[in-house]
């Protein structure tokens, strides 16, 4: 032992509270599990993680405002808390708070995940109301993953967030109280396909470090100007990397999981899963691809053209066959993230970067509220069985709950990027950017598709509004305060984003002014 | 990596060890996937892994030659044998360790194989790295990981935090309330 000593790493620890925050409070939550009783378990875990996200939201906020937007990475070159990073986190740690609000609501979840589902330990398990608490913890680590995630500045701590972000969301898929073996199906597919996609990203990473002699963004951007020689190595890199974050977001061909998750996740945790994770994938997919690889961009477009055109066609079309709420809802995610990637593609010079990011930014914002609260509609409409998933059940549902099925059809509406609604402003944005970089075939894609996408987001309002209810309909669950005050503020973002949206424009223009640091 | 190349007809003595512990790693992992027996698999998996750390012990990195004794050989081989034995899985010779799909998991295997040993050799053709005794030693690896490295480190444990919570939730049965 030579008793060498080690120099403290610099950690900045002020730009990094709102992720220390969200992380700090999931242990404390992993403490309430193991100490407190059980009867008071949930009544402290809901104020701590509904405190916690927006104490981390205030910190991102304060950031923002009184320090401004940091122009070198942090902790050692680990993250990059940039404009579009924290515009990235705002958004996850708003659509984490209500998504959280949805998953205190209502007895969503198993009584006892360990239990045989229809056995005698599961009847008992719910006679003595045991409710799995956990929950709350694994969401917020979850969540740290995703505000991780996005502002990774190398490829390591990029793995390393993505496994945080998609851990805790296996586990979460699983657990639904009632169909629990569809729900068991979809965890085990979410994470057998998980695992595949993260195996992708790491074999990715190994090659490109081969290639690049380093896995930070900024280092491999520069190796691409002087390393020659070694090209096949890079290109094979490139596209693992680009499996494993497709994956995430669900873009074709690699979108097979998404109906199968969402339908079978607790309704809670896929309004979750379809805001957050899409957001957070999309700024790592962004800096992976701008970052690292914005100066490769001759070689990546016409690929990256092929999936954005696959996954809008695929989601538009096979949405309009299912029958199936949640599912034709994780089509239409598909199609989404296939309009987002047309906003990738339009990279250029810096000021069409700009606006094709700023246009990325609000699109998230505006879908991911519109998608929480439609899934916080479906939750409301029930069977004897659960929630109400066929749409044959939704038929004449504007006749008994006009108010409930008129706010469901606006955010249709708004997925169907009407004027007036959010999701136009969104569309115009992004296709705009398309345009102004020269992808015009791309964007008479995107409007087909969205023209395509338009016709099974009609049909369900028509079929709410216009056929004679069933005898047997189903029962419009009384939504609790939670409930209400999610799809009251996702309906209220929605149209102010739709009939107002300059100052949120604006924000992420400002976001997206100084692009990502490198 | 712009180094000369020296000749491959005079091959150094670290490299015949190099080609030899690859050529048991492959021949074990060979086994492993043959062998009728479920406790041979598991033995053979140690000599495979064991080869595996003694390359890396040749390309100078000697703290992950021994974290892969530690945890491939040590930890997950034993937990395999544990299963083994705590579960009533066939000790002896059985026949119906043999899959229906040998032939496709062949075809798939040999292709994986294929793609990537090209990739490779493609990328790394003339690429020549001379080795620096000391550079993977655990002080280099640990000031690195304390240092440049600290964040991801951290939450690479919350990861597991995550993952214990979740292990307990979908397999605990046992646990009463206090209410």
């Amino acid at each position: 032992m030579n008793g060498g000593t080690i120099e403290a790493p610099t950690i900045e620890y002020a730009l990094l509270a709102p992720m220390l925050l969200i992380f700090g409070a999931a242990v404390v939550g992993v403490l309430v599990e193991a100490f407190a009783p059980r009867y008071l378990r949930k009544s402290i875990h809901v104020p701590l993680t509904l405190l916690a996200l927006a104490g981390g939201f205030l910190l991102t906020i304060l950031q923002a405002v009184r320090e401004g937007v940091p122009t070198t990475p942090a902790a050692m070159g680990a993250v990059a808390v940039d404009g579009p990073a924290l515009f990235i986190w705002g958004i996850i740690l708003v659509l984490a708070f209500v998504s959280t609000l949805l998953i205190n609501d209502d007895e969503q979840f198993v009584a006892q995940a360990a239990a045989v589902p229809g056995s005698s330990d599961e009847e008992a398990a719910v006679r003595h109301g045991y409710a799995q608490t956990e929950v709350y913890p694994l969401l917020l680590f979850s969540v740290g993953g995703m505000l991780l995630f996005p502002a990774a500045n190398d490829l390591l701590v990029m793995f390393v967030a993505l496994e945080v972000m998609s851990l805790p969301l296996y586990l979460l898929c699983g657990l639904a109280r009632r169909r629990r073996l569809l729900s068991q199906e979809a965890s085990v597919k979410y994470f057998l396909l998980g695992s595949f996609s993260s195996a992708f990203f790491l074999y990715g990473m190994a090659l490109v470090y081969g290639y690049a002699g380093s896995i930070d963004l900024r280092a491999i951007s520069s190796a691409l100007g002087t390393v020659a020689g070694q090209d096949i190595l890079l290109y094979v890199g490139v596209a693992l990397l680009g499996v494993g974050l497709l994956f995430k977001i669900g873009a074709a061909p690699f979108q097979a999981w998404k109906p199968d998750v969402y339908q079978g996740a607790p309704t809670a945790i896929t309004a979750l899963m379809a805001s957050t994770v899409l957001v957070a994938a999309f700024g790592a997919v962004l800096r992976v691809f701008w970052v690292a690889l914005g100066n490769l961009d001759w070689d990546w477009r016409p690929v990256m053209w092929g999936v954005a055109i696959l996954t809008m066609v695929v989601g538009a079309i096979v949405a309009i066959t299912q029958t199936e709420i949640k599912r034709m809802l994780a089509y239409s995610s598909i199609a989404h993230a296939g309009f987002l990637l047309t906003g990738v593609i339009a990279t250029g010079g810096p000021e069409q970067n700009q606006e094709a990011l700023s246009a990325i930014l609000f699109y998230l914002v505006a879908y991911g509220f519109a998608t929480v609260g439609g899934f916080a509609v479906v939750t409301m409409v029930r069977d004897a069985g659960g929630e109400a998933g066929h749409l044959s059940r939704w038929a004449g549902l504007g006749k008994r709950a006009p108010l409930l099925a008129g706010i469901f059809a606006f955010f249709l509406l708004a997925f169907a990027g009407i004027p007036l609604t959010s999701g136009f402003f969104g569309k115009y944005a992004v296709f705009s950017a398309a345009v102004a970089a020269d992808a015009l075939p791309l964007v008479v894609v995107g409007v087909v598709a969205s023209a395509i996408a338009a016709f099974f987001y009609v049909r369900v309002i028509v079929l709410m509004f216009f056929s004679e209810p069933a005898a047997d309909g189903p029962s419009i669950a009384m939504p609790t305060v939670g409930t209400s005050a999610v799809v009251a503020l996702a309906a209220a973002a929605t149209v102010v984003l739709g009939v107002f949206p300059e100052p949120v424009l604006n924000l992420a223009d400002q976001a997206a002014s100084a692009l990502f640091i490198r | 990596m712009t180094e000369a190349v020296p000749s491959y007809l005079s091959p150094t003595g670290q490299e015949i060890v190099f080609l030899l512990l690859g050529a048991v790693a492959v021949g074990a992992g060979l086994l492993v996937v043959t062998t009728r027996q479920l406790v041979h698999a598991a033995l053979w998996l140690v000599v495979c892994f064991g080869a595996m750390a003694g390359c890396y012990l040749v390309l100078t990195a000697e703290f992950v030659a021994w974290v892969q004794v530690l945890i491939y050989v040590g930890a997950v081989v034993v937990l395999l044998l544990f299963g083994i034995m705590l579960t009533r899985a066939p000790i002896g010779r059985s026949a119906d360790l043999d899959s229906g799909n040998k032939t496709v998991a062949a075809i798939v295997a040999v292709a994986t194989a294929a793609v990537l040993v090209t990739v490779v050799i493609d990328g790394f053709r003339t690429a020549y790295t001379p080795l620096d005794p000391g550079t993977g030693a655990a002080k280099e690896l640990g000031s690195t990981i304390f240092r440049n490295w600290v964040l991801p480190f951290e939450a690479l444990s919350v990861l597991l935090l995550a993952a214990l919570i979740g292990a307990i939730v979908i397999s605990r049965t046992d646990i009463r309330g206090r209410n």
